[in-house]
């Protein structure tokens, strides 16, 4: 039901003029593109188009979450908001749409003074996720009034002020706000802010009314009112749109818009697989973590996975079900290992026509183990490693090469045992025995400990506690983004998500009603990256 | 996608042969070509310098262009005590003449920027950017920092932003302003008068940011205030059908080697038409993922991992590769050229600057970075020339192509970048 439905529950607005005095602006979100349509569509309903481009993010520390807090909106970034908020909000008065308005107006041809505020403060309510002040409301009233009086026309008066809501940066941007806490030492996020924060992280979507409502009484602020509406949303199908949200940004899904295979090597990979896969990869992870409440370490072992008719095509598995989607379970000897034998991970991180066990390796100890690798030296002479006529013939052995020079080792000595493991999967993530008619050999060792294959490396980081730890690292940042945290305490959180036999709820629970993440240390203006000079 | 070039009206001439429009001299663009990995020494340097150098392996698909282009060999690319980011100190060198200290972020405006602030004004769109291998980020486009101005990354969606909604077609006798245009307008007069409220309480670096979205705005109110005004024009050209539907743009070659002639011939109406005077248009993201079926490696990971040809002394299948860049860098050239306006072509009145990230790919030098422009700047820029390894800062370029474009600037570029003369010859 679209938030506007419920019209008149909740509404009207809060007389003030300004932000208080000693409350301040910590972290200026830019909507993404899922949180901008999400919003629109659970404030005016899906019928609503959303009709335009967005401008990309930028993946920085592991998440492109993290890059929402600098980057700023380019003129071509705002043309297209621009043009997106005049064709929403022309829909939004179109004559079929009208009926759902708050009110109507006496006269079509006049400015309703009455019914335009009614209008323009429930919107500004729902698009800002905070009241609009008295002298935001008059000033939106008043471009309606003008235009209307221009026009002798009342929606197109209102149009244009639902056209200015979309177009503010209050909008634009999920702005969080700090105020001093309890012991006036530290700053703590408002009521609205954190309504915002929890609704973005755990249904990836503008806060609905309740939460609005919880905001506007003060409910945010208290333990148990907090505690209330984390549990509210949690219990809620919602959360796994959230958690969605997250997977795709943490598992780096978005790699998949600039991969391309080769048609040729490879002509099983057609149009469409990269979104199968992507869903697939999200599907289990979601169906593991939130649906079957399972150990967070088994998305890196289970054989239980999702399929459509196109990825049984590649992985040669007979698909026999009715509907679009089956779960599937792979067999003990398929040699596949949880997600890391999707075909998600392992095309994403190989070349179009070829692996490349270095890419493969280098993006799992980014994503899996928080380990991110420096670029290699520039001088660096690839002769020997990649010279497929030097006496190293197959190219493990010219990966091996690398551990002969210190500087090299260094990083390949952790990325491409990682990645060798995987070499029994090609570039779309079909099963092989031979490469280029040598038999695979996926045996690996990292720091003492020896493996071989997928399976082998899915239990080397089922089993490392890195990776449990390296899940709510990003979890945590992907929360808070560019905000500062006036505590870095974790500890409880952390032991609460291990006792819980690693849960991804008893993480998101025990982060969500900590008071610690909502806190905030100033911004510190030379630590943080400016968008512009 | 008719581009019709018909004869020219002789009576539109002045005596000096430079066409009049209601007196107004035909607007000089500027447009940037980018391509990844750059080219191989051996194969695209010719050995003269000057007007009569010898046609070169790499520039052949150039050749017929030769008479409009200029070469640059041997330009030097000194980082100070930056880091060599690798695919990146050396775009970034060569479209802003500064060093920059991290990867993937410019320290000041692009060179497309900084000319279409001179260049630009009173036209729909100060500059339009398009990547021909589907990726909105591949663009080297930027008003500074981390924020690049997104690349349409599709035939259509280029079509739709050029000649798409606000779009009205000049070339035909029933133009009119769009009265929806000033409606639109006076939401956005309303929009910026809210920044008084947006910027209280901000810190430092989101005061900058919210800085930058008003300054967005702002360019689209002038974008709207261009929209309400007939452009004049020359060029008879024929505004093309919108697509019924996108085609698949990615890095293999074969689709390359569809869509870039086909953005080209889109960036060259717009210019034509008037609806902007930058045009910037990559292919390859700098680490060129650029790859021919049936080729494992693709261009970029055969720049580290094909061997150097002990006989050629080259990698063979990179300098294919570097030839193909060529050719795309020709497709634009010939759909700038195909639009006769004025005394000459598109391209005469324009000046394009292609570039790249890496002199050497295979051990990332940025020294000896190749720089070709092509474009006479109404004529304010001698061409036809190779300008041979007299040691210049790559910033040279720049700072000369700004000198024939009317940028008022004595030095440009920081640093051991920073330049003070131009290459005087070639200023007419």
């Amino acid at each position: 039901m679209a938030l506007s439905v419920m019209l008149g529950i909740f509404g009207g607005t809060v007389a003030v003029d300004a932000l208080a005095a000693d409350s301040q602006v910590v972290n200026l979100r830019r909507l993404t593109e899922k949180e901008y349509r999400n919003s629109i569509a659970d404030i005016f309903g899906k019928e609503i188009e959303v009709r335009g481009t967005f401008e990309p993010t930028k993946r920085t520390n592991g998440l492109a979450a993290v890059s929402t807090s600098f980057l700023s909106v380019t003129p071509v970034g705002f043309e297209s908001f621009s043009k997106m908020a005049s064709d929403i909000a022309a829909q939004v008065t179109a004559e079929s749409y009208r009926a759902k308005l708050p009110c109507a107006p006496k006269n079509l041809k006049a400015h309703d003074e009455a019914c335009s505020s009614k209008i323009l403060a429930h919107y500004g309510l729902l698009l800002f996720r905070r009241p609009l002040s008295g002298a935001e409301l008059d000033n939106r009233v008043g471009l309606a009034r003008r235009i209307t009086e221009q026009s002798g026309d009342f929606y197109a008066g209102l149009r244009s002020s639902l056209s200015m809501l979309l177009q503010l940066p209050d909008f634009l941007f999920r702005s969080e706000v700090a105020v001093p806490a309890g012991d006036g030492k530290q700053l703590t996020l408002d009521s609205y802010s954190r309504a915002t924060l929890l609704s973005f992280l755990l249904w990836n979507t503008t806060p609905d009314l309740e939460l609005l409502r919880a905001a506007q009484s003060g409910e945010m602020n208290t333990p148990a009112g907090l505690t209330k509406q984390v549990d509210r949303l949690m219990a809620s199908p919602r959360l796994v749109a959230g958690m969605r949200a997250f997977f795709e940004d943490m598992l780096q899904l978005d790699t998949f818009d600039t991969v391309s295979k080769d048609s040729l090597l490879y002509p099983k990979w057609g149009s469409g697989m990269a979104e199968s896969a992507r869903e697939e990869t999200l599907r289990t992870v979601t169906g593991l973590a939130l649906q079957d409440n399972g150990d967070i370490r088994d998305l890196m072992t289970t054989r239980q996975t999702y399929l459509d008719r196109k990825l049984a095509v590649l992985y040669r598995v007979p698909f026999a079900f009715t509907g679009d989607w089956v779960k599937y379970e792979f067999p003990a000897d398929s040699g596949r290992s949880g997600i890391l034998t999707q075909i998600s991970m392992l095309s994403m991180f190989s070349h179009p026509g070829r692996t490349s066990p270095t890419k493969r390796g280098v993006a799992l100890a980014d994503i899996f183990l928080c380990l991110p690798t420096p670029d290699p030296p520039n001088d660096v002479d690839f002769a020997e490693v990649n010279d497929s006529n030097s006496r190293l013939k197959t190219l493990r052995q010219r990966l091996m090469a690398h551990a002969n020079n210190k500087v090299c080792a260094a990083c390949h000595d952790r990325s491409d045992p990682l990645g060798l493991s995987l070499e029994a999967f090609d570039t779309i993530g079909g099963y092989r025995t031979m490469d280029n008619g040598e038999p695979i050999d996926a045996s690996a060792t990292i720091q003492g400990r020896s493996f071989i294959g997928a399976q082998g490396l899915g239990q080397y980081l089922h089993d490392s506690p890195r990776y449990p730890a390296c899940v709510a690292r990003r979890l945590h940042s992907y929360g808070r983004s560019g905000r500062r945290w006036a505590s870095e305490d974790f500890a409880d959180t952390y032991k609460a998500f291990q006792d819980s036999g690693f849960r991804l709820r008893a993480l998101l629970r025990g982060m969500a009603v900590s008071e610690s993440f909502y806190s905030s240390a100033p911004p510190a203006e030379a630590e943080k990256k400016v968008a512009l000079k | 996608m008719a581009v019709m070039g018909l004869p020219f009206l002789d009576c539109f001439l002045n005596s000096k042969g430079q066409a009049q429009t209601g007196g107004r001299p035909l607007p000089t663009r500027f447009g940037t070509f980018f391509w990844g990995c750059g080219l191989t020494h051996s194969l695209w340097i010719p050995k003269k310098a000057g007007t009569d150098w010898e046609m070169t392996t790499q520039l052949k698909p150039l050749e017929p262009f030769r008479k409009k282009l200029n070469a640059f060999s041997g330009l030097r690319v000194p980082l100070d005590s930056k880091p060599n980011g690798q695919h990146w100190s050396g775009l970034a060198a060569a479209s802003t003449g500064i060093a920059p200290a991290r990867s993937g972020e410019f320290e000041s405006k692009t060179i497309d920027q900084q000319v279409a602030e001179v260049i630009g004004k009173g036209v729909r769109f100060r500059s339009v950017a398009a990547s021909a291998s589907g990726d909105p980020k591949q663009s080297y486009s930027s008003l500074g920092g981390s924020n690049a101005l997104p690349a349409e990354a599709t035939p259509l969606s280029l079509y739709l932003r050029l000649f798409g909604a606000g779009f009205q077609d000049p070339t035909k006798g029933d133009w009119k302003p769009d009265p929806r245009i000033l409606l639109q307008k006076s939401v956005l007069s309303a929009v910026a008068e809210d920044r008084h409220r947006v910027m209280q309480n901000l810190g430092a670096a989101d005061r900058a940011r919210m800085d930058q979205y008003f300054t967005s705005v702002r360019q689209t109110e002038l974008q709207m205030e261009a929209e309400l005004q007939r452009p004049t024009i020359e060029a008879k050209v024929a505004i093309p059908e919108a697509p019924s539907k996108d085609i698949l743009v990615n890095n293999a070659w074969p689709n390359l080697e569809v869509v870039t002639p086909l953005m080209a011939r889109l960036g060259a109406i717009a210019l034509a038409t008037d609806q902007t005077r930058v045009f910037n248009l990559s292919v390859s993201s700098p680490q060129n993922q650029m790859f021919k079926p049936g080729d494992p490696l693709g261009f970029h990971q055969s720049t580290h991992e094909e061997g150097v040809d002990p006989k050629l002394g080259y990698q063979v299948r990179v300098a294919q590769y570097n030839l193909e860049s060529m050719q795309l860098f020709a497709a634009l050239l010939k759909e700038l050229d195909a639009i006769q306006e004025g005394d000459g072509t598109l391209l005469d009145h324009s000046v394009v600057m292609a570039f790249t990230d890496q002199s050497y790919a295979r051990i990332h030098s940025v020294d000896g970075l190749p720089v070709l422009t092509a474009g006479g700047a109404s004529g304010r820029l001698k061409t036809g020339y190779h300008v041979a390894g007299d040691n210049s800062p790559v910033s040279r370029v720049g700072l000369t192509l700004q000198k024939a474009l009317g940028v008022s600037v004595d030095s440009w570029g920081k640093d051991s970048l920073q330049v003070r003369t131009p290459y005087t010859d070639l200023l007419a």
